[in-house]
């Protein structure tokens, strides 16, 4: 593994509105993450980590300090460039899959890669690798609902690494398996922090999923406590 | 998977809507259709080129009101004319008929070949109706909707005038733009009627369009001050006066029309918005996978057109072949003619789809744009 920080956070804070009241959700972590690192983020309900996870991955906006994912200030970029940035640099995996019903689990894997210049040929290798990466290379032509949910999230992880990005984000993709099925989906994380390089972080509240990762953070009210 | 595909699957993930929504834009846009060509039917008079050659004269007071016979010798003097006719309204019923769809009028065969510009005869000769004053000249249309042919006789059974007719078809015209009517000698009406000395109105043919107002002008002055004064307009004019008899059709109808776009307008948007409150989710996950606001509203119009055209397809394409395949004359005792859904009625309908499909798409997208991934992600399924 390699020690290059690729996600450096520095005084984060995020403050919501709930009507007359300020929630502070997060408040001013600092933290840095290396390049292949499994990150696991735990803590109690409300204590931030998915907060910090959407800031990480793009899709939430801090209130104030600096993140920087691969040397590039994601504040600073507008709603434009954001959406080209996660389509290049993060692979989401989130708790219910999120797969589109209506296609199967080939198409869902080829969605993100839309979005680039590949050709169609292309796209086709590149599905199928991510494919049998996750062990589903004769399931492409299955749609979710014909799929177990261990293969639905598999499928999901697959959707998740198609683009090659180098930051795969994964919300609680346990929560809704087995422990058969979530320890598979955790070794497919697992090895792709290991083997590919890829950073991984992750929000749990399991304490064996977090085996898997190389560092566990624990957060409460906002802070990073342990 | 291309973009297209994944819009198609998108369109028709629920089946049953999705075809609610293609038939309710058909069976609207063919509702639409009609009422767009009853509109036209009814408001616009069949027009032709020779329509702005021809005047109508008639008595100033009323349609009603007959107008002196001598009058033509004036009317002969006056430049600009090229052929003057009588034309008297007879208004007989044929065979049983309560209710006859097509016209008669007496007129002056010598007189009345050069008005009909447009028309040609089919079969037999007008010779034939010029030499014979119990004779008449018969429209191809009615010929058709009766069965009948040249030598047969024809009985009308006079309603404005207490006699009734027994002609001979000398002749068969077609190509006019009413070919339903009958003419016959005005002769033998001012025979049968005691000969009165007058006629129903003038019917006459200028030079150019460019006198006719001239002439109209000289007509309207010849007869001024006199027992009988003249109102004479063009051709289409008249038929415009007729028209008016009716109401003001044309607000009633584009009322309609426009209760039955907005009741479209209604569906569609209720329907657009529930497609995609239930995908809500999963445009938060395209939004996280990198898709852009122009990309999601993209698809979102793509789907709504996609559906409005189809169903613009099906209501188009069905009321043309429906009104196509109708005998609306026969259905209507003549009252509908042609009835012609015209391509710039289809045109009208596939636009008003179009927009239909663009403000059924404003809405969701709208909310799309405004919805933030995290938000997203928090809907239930």
């Amino acid at each position: 593994m390699s020690q290059e920080p690729i996600v450096e956070i520095r005084e984060l804070s995020k403050i919501y509105r709930q009507g007359d009241i300020n929630v502070t959700a997060l408040n001013s972590v600092s933290l840095d993450i290396a390049k292949g690192e499994f990150v696991v983020l735990m803590g109690p309900s409300g204590s931030g980590k998915s907060t910090l996870l959407h800031i990480i991955a793009g899709i939430d906006r801090a209130t104030s300090g600096k993140v920087l994912v691969q040397g590039i200030n994601v504040a600073n970029l507008n709603e434009s460039e954001l959406a080209d940035w996660r389509n290049q640099n993060v692979g989401f995996v989130f708790q219910s899959f999120n797969l589109i019903p209506v296609l199967t689990a080939f198409e869902n894997v080829e969605l993100p890669l839309l979005l680039t210049a590949l050709n169609r040929k292309q796209r086709r290798e590149q599905v199928q690798t991510a494919m049998n990466l996750v062990g589903l290379g004769d399931r492409g032509h299955h749609r979710p609902d014909q799929m177990s949910g261990g293969q639905q999230q598999r499928v999901a992880i697959a959707r998740a690494l198609v683009t090659d990005p180098a930051l795969i984000v994964a919300d609680e993709p346990t929560g809704n398996l087995d422990s058969k099925s979530a320890a598979d989906a955790l070794g497919i994380l697992q090895a792709l922090s290991r083997d590919a390089g890829k950073t991984v972080i992750m929000v749990t509240h399991d304490p064996k999923a977090a085996s898997f990762g190389t560092r566990s953070l624990h957060l409460e009210k906002g802070e990073i406590v342990a | 998977m291309n973009v297209a595909t994944f819009v198609a699957k998108n369109a028709l993930r629920n089946g049953r809507r999705a075809l609610l929504t293609i038939i309710s834009v058909a069976v609207s846009c063919a509702l639409l259709i009609s009422l767009l060509t009853l509109q036209r039917e009814l408001t616009t008079p069949p027009e032709s080129e020779a329509a702005s050659l021809r005047i109508i004269a008639r008595n100033k007071v009323s349609l009603a009101q007959p107008l002196p016979a001598r009058q033509l010798a004036t009317l002969d003097k006056i430049p600009g004319i090229v052929s003057v006719s009588p034309f008297s309204f007879f208004g007989g019923n044929f065979r049983e008929e309560t209710v006859t769809s097509f016209a008669q009028f007496a007129v002056d065969p010598a007189r009345f070949a050069p008005l009909m510009v447009e028309g040609h005869i089919l079969a037999g000769t007008y010779e034939d109706f010029a030499k014979d004053r119990n004779s008449c000249m018969l429209g191809a249309d009615t010929m058709k909707r009766y069965g009948l042919k040249v030598g047969d006789k024809m009985k009308l059974t006079g309603t404005f005038y207490p006699v009734d007719l027994d002609l001979r078809i000398a002749c068969i015209y077609e190509g006019t733009v009413d070919d339903r009517n009958v003419f016959f000698h005005h002769k033998l009406l001012d025979e049968l009627t005691g000969d009165p000395g007058t006629v129903g109105t003038w019917y006459l043919l200028v030079e150019s369009a460019e006198v006719s107002n001239d002439v109209i002008t000289r007509i309207n002055k010849a007869f001024e001050n006199t027992s009988a004064e003249v109102r004479a307009e063009t051709e289409r004019a008249f038929q415009m006066g007729f028209i008016s008899m009716l109401g003001n059709v044309k607000l009633l109808i584009g009322s309609i029309s426009t209760v039955v776009v907005f009741t479209l307008v209604l569906v569609s948007i209720s329907t657009m918005s529930m497609a995609i409150r239930e995908r809500f989710r999963e445009l938060a996950v395209l939004k996280a996978l990198g898709f852009k606001r122009r990309e999601l509203f993209s698809f979102i119009l793509a789907e709504s057109f996609g559906l409005a055209g189809l169903g613009a397809l099906l209501g188009i394409g069905g009321s043309w072949l429906l009104w196509s395949q109708i005998d609306l004359q026969k259905l209507t005792n003549g009252f509908l003619v042609y009835f012609e859904v015209t391509p710039r009625i289809m045109a009208t309908a596939g636009i008003v789809a179009a927009l239909l499909g663009i403000i059924a798409a404003i809405g969701p997208s709208i909310a799309v744009a405004r919805m933030s991934v995290v938000q997203g992600l928090k809907t239930l399924d």
